[in-house]
């Protein structure tokens, strides 16, 4: 019975579920791998878009890729590993039925995500963004820093440190903006991948919970 | 603030158990949720997760129903609307207390 410690329990009940809820969903690395595949994604379509002129055919599927397989991808990667649990690990990580996604919440962000797209164009545009390296340390250390505040777990927050260092050294290796991008989210997607299978590996080797479906 | 303490003593006891303030609040969190994914999410043993999923479903705070999902047995736990109330209750009651 770790998970009752005095600690845990000092939480509200909210906040208990909402930590072991989470503490569940990583419990595989399949998440891990969703995240490393759709950032190794994107870092092939950068190396593209940096390798082939821009107008070629190699550039603009890199193009359509990033702007419409993306965000499939990250939408399709939530259906994915549902798919996947109940159907090969419903007899190690169980059944669960989430509640539906709060349409104001996910309406709020996604409209957060587009004005930010937009200022972030419009600043393109003009010209106005700053150095590349700041911009490459910022997202070092903001991503280093969603990824080690999300998961909240240890190896989220090495990874989290590991992101961030990143940055920072591609800021001061003075790389252009999109070389430094395509390194950064190519390093992220190769720990985030390497990481969720080391995850996925340790727990498909702990032994079955056979016949401890029963409720006595 | 004393009859906010006063009311501590009321408390429902059942739900006020660590174990099962964890399952009932994993319960209120999702749809529903089998047998396997509480013990793995609350490291409860088999045993013991099933005593109180047992004092639950006695209580009428939650429900239980026995399926099959293919070949895979599943034994699926629901918050009831009097396990949601007595939750809720619990919540305020802990909230103005301390």
């Amino acid at each position: 019975m770790n998970e009752s410690s005095p600690g845990l329990m000092k939480q509200s009940p909210d906040a208990l579920a909402s930590r072991l809820m989470q503490k569940a969903q990583n419990q595989d690395g399949l998440p891990e791998i969703a995240i490393g595949l759709v950032f190794l994604t994107v870092a092939v379509t950068m190396w593209m878009q940096v390798a082939f002129h821009p107008g070629s055919l190699p550039y603009r599927a890199a193009s359509l890729v990033l702007g419409l397989l993306v965000p499939a991808l990250i939408l399709g990667s939530l259906w994915a590993i549902k798919q996947v649990r109940r159907r090969f690990l419903i007899g190690k990580v169980g059944y669960v039925e989430l509640k539906p996604l709060n349409r104001r919440r996910a309406g709020m962000a996604m409209g957060f995500a587009f004005a930010v797209a937009v200022v972030a164009a419009i600043a393109a545009s003009k010209g106005s963004f700053p150095p590349a390296s700041w911009v490459l340390a910022g997202t070092g250390i903001g991503g280093g820093l969603l990824a080690a505040l999300s998961g909240r777990i240890p190896r989220f927050v090495v990874g989290g440190v590991v992101i961030a260092v990143t940055g920072l050294l591609l800021a001061f290796s003075r790389v252009s903006l999109d070389v430094g991008f395509m390194i950064l989210y190519g390093s992220m997607g190769v720990l985030s991948l390497v990481s969720g299978c080391t995850v996925l590996l340790l727990f498909l080797r702990k032994p079955d919970a056979a016949g401890e479906n029963e409720l006595g | 603030m004393s009859a906010k303490i006063q009311q501590l003593a009321g408390i429902d006891r059942i739900i006020h158990e660590p174990s099962r303030l964890m399952i009932v609040a994993l319960l209120a969190a999702v749809q529903e949720a089998d047998f396997q994914y509480l013990r793995q999410t609350t490291g409860l043993t088999q045993g013991n997760l099933s005593a109180h999923l047992s004092k639950l479903e006695e209580a009428g705070y939650i429900a239980v129903e026995k399926t099959f999902r293919g070949k895979y047995p599943l034994t699926i736990c629901r918050l009831t609307e009097r396990g949601r109330e007595v939750l809720d209750n619990y919540k305020r009651v802990m909230k103005a207390a301390l």
